[in-house]
């Protein structure tokens, strides 16, 4: 419970109540137990309706959980003084829209706690930092989507946060759009910043994040590294070879290969982890040269398609 | 409480209801309205003065009540509906002082708008030679009030219902509110005793809005009691607290799904 973790979620439940009387039950989340190390960017994969925006909003309190804890900074929720250091991007942001981009960054930074001057300098900083100024005096009804985007994303930077909470921030963006995002969470990741970033774009968490993890109906199914949980699910290399021929590696190694010829000429090779040193002897041996060696492509829209699968059958199997 | 933050949103409240359209149309019907009552004077022979003083007084507060329900009852729920207060509730800022944030940017636009109307009013009263009284001006106060209280009823209606239903119960509210002593005094007679239970109940459970309505004092020039204003207002204010702690007490509960 340590006033410097950004966010420290232990056991955390929600069941909504659904229909007139209240009496059906959704499970949105179930036990979820998440903790946030300052300066690291967290990734938060998963379907729709898999409970990241129901843990982001019991994080920012507003909605209340059936049981256990959130902590943001060490205090609970229901402390405003929990997000006097958090800027918050929700789903599909909604600012006024009867106000322009400038009167809306005044107030908000009035409701962080900037005095008139100080708000009136950071809006402008934050508006020319996002390519905001030439819109500021035009009312918010008439921008575009990444525009409110933007704008949404200046206003929780106002109070310089330390933690920064966004939720699907590049939904909907062109790509331009989400370059845009992408580059103005680097930036903040290298200022030191904390962010929870919640998405199922899972581009967006292999380009930004440090960490991740895996939440599928209300669980929390992987967590790790991007590195960590690609590479745990890496069996098989890539070696990239010139100067010796497959025939030859085939017979040395006395099993079939995969293999394929790139377009400059060189060998692409399949190897089990386990063959590795093996065949590099054999390569070495036989006169030829080790170009590269890498994990071949697990990516984390593979993992994330095997954690929803190993799900679907959990549920066929209960 | 931060009382910036709290400012913030009066200020903002007042800038939302300046810039809709409802409110500009309310406001351009009640100056048509009030210009007006200069033709209806043509009419009268005798009773000039009572015939302007009651128009008057009646078409501000028939143009306020309305836009104190209209502006009320979806003060809460459309920025729900429309999620804005996910923004607003993301900053550290408690529910309470959002509440009154925004109750404060509604009570600080009917103020205004009262205040607009009350020079016109006074203007209209000088240009026809009629005496500004002590019964009006404690009619305009009392006016203030009650619509204060509409808003308070709007904004706990807005709090845990949508803004259709929201604006249907605060009417409610007010054509009960200012017809509550007479429904009083009618099953006061009833022999039904579940009746007159039912009658004395409502009569102290809905606000009694004719506390502060000197309207009809007003028109007939007859002085209104410093107390009875005094008394009025009290009630007024209470009522309005207690309606504002209740409305902060369900919305402090409520979860923004």
């Amino acid at each position: 419970m340590s006033e410097s973790t950004p966010i420290e979620i232990r056991g955390l439940s929600k069941v909504y109540r659904t229909g007139f009387t209240q009496a059906r039950k959704v499970q949105a989340l179930s036990g979820l137990d998440l903790t946030l190390q300052p300066g690291t960017v967290y990734g938060l994969l998963g379907p729709n309706g898999a409970g990241k925006s129901t843990t982001i909003k019991i994080t920012m309190g507003l909605v209340q959980a059936s049981a256990g804890t959130a902590l943001i900074f060490g205090r609970p929720p229901s402390d405003p003084r929990s997000r006097e250091k958090l800027g918050f991007v929700p789903e599909n942001p909604a600012p006024y829209e009867y106000l322009t981009g400038r009167e809306f960054m005044e107030m908000s930074a009035a409701l962080v706690g900037l005095s008139p001057a100080e708000g009136r300098a950071r809006s402008s900083e934050l508006l020319e930092q996002l390519d905001l100024q030439r819109a500021e005096r035009l009312l918010i009804r008439k921008y575009s989507k990444g525009m409110v985007q933007r704008v949404a994303l200046a206003q929780a930077l106002l109070g310089r946060p330390r933690l920064l909470i966004l939720d699907e921030p590049t939904s909907g963006l062109d790509p331009v759009g989400r370059s845009q995002i992408r580059d103005l969470i680097a930036a903040e990741r290298a200022r030191g910043t904390t962010i929870l970033f919640c998405t199922h774009i899972i581009s967006d968490v292999e380009a930004v994040c440090d960490r991740v993890g895996v939440l599928v109906r209300g669980q929390l199914v992987r967590e790790g590294t991007v590195s960590e949980l690609v590479s745990s699910q890496t069996s098989v290399l890539e070696i990239s070879i010139e100067g010796v021929g497959l025939e030859r590696l085939t017979e040395a190694m006395g099993k079939p290969l995969q293999a394929r010829v790139a377009a400059d000429g060189r060998l692409l090779v399949q190897v089990e982890v386990a063959d590795r040193e093996r065949f590099l002897g054999i390569v070495l041996q036989r006169g030829g040269r080790v170009l590269s060696l890498q994990g071949a492509r697990f990516s984390l829209e593979d993992l994330f398609h095997q954690a929803l699968s190993e799900d679907a059958s959990r549920r066929e199997a209960a | 409480m931060s009382a910036r933050a709290v400012g913030a949103l009066v200020t903002n409240g007042f800038r939302e209801a300046r810039r809709n359209r409802v409110t500009v149309v309310l406001v351009a019907f009640a100056v048509a309205m009030l210009s007006s009552s200069i033709l209806v004077t043509q009419v009268t022979v005798r009773t000039l003065d009572r015939v302007v003083v009651d128009f008057g007084l009646g078409v501000m507060a028939l143009i306020l009540s309305f836009l104190a329900i209209f502006l009320s009852t979806g003060l809460v729920s459309r920025e729900i509906e429309r999620k804005t207060i996910f923004l607003t509730l993301g900053k550290p800022l408690g529910r309470t002082s959002f509440l009154l944030g925004r109750l404060g940017g509604n009570l600080l636009t009917l103020l205004v708008l009262e205040a607009a109307m009350v020079a016109l009013y006074l203007a209209q009263l000088a240009l026809l030679r009629t005496p500004f009284t002590q019964p009006q001006a404690m009619a305009l106060i009392g006016l203030f009030f009650e619509v204060s209280l509409l808003t308070t009823v709007g904004i706990l209606c807005s709090a845990t219902l949508s803004q259709t239903v929201a604006a249907v119960t605060t009417t409610g509210v007010f054509f009960l509110g200012h017809l509550s002593g007479d429904l009083y005094r009618l099953v006061r007679t009833s022999d039904d005793a579940v009746l007159r239970f039912a009658g004395k109940a409502a009569y102290y459970v809905l606000p009694n809005l004719e506390r502060v309505n000197f309207r009809l004092m007003a028109a007939h020039n007859q002085p209104v009691p410093l107390s009875t204003v005094l008394s009025g207002v009290g009630a007024t204010v209470a009522y309005s607290v207690a309606l504002f702690i209740i409305a902060s007490w369900i919305f402090e509960r409520r979860d923004f799904k």
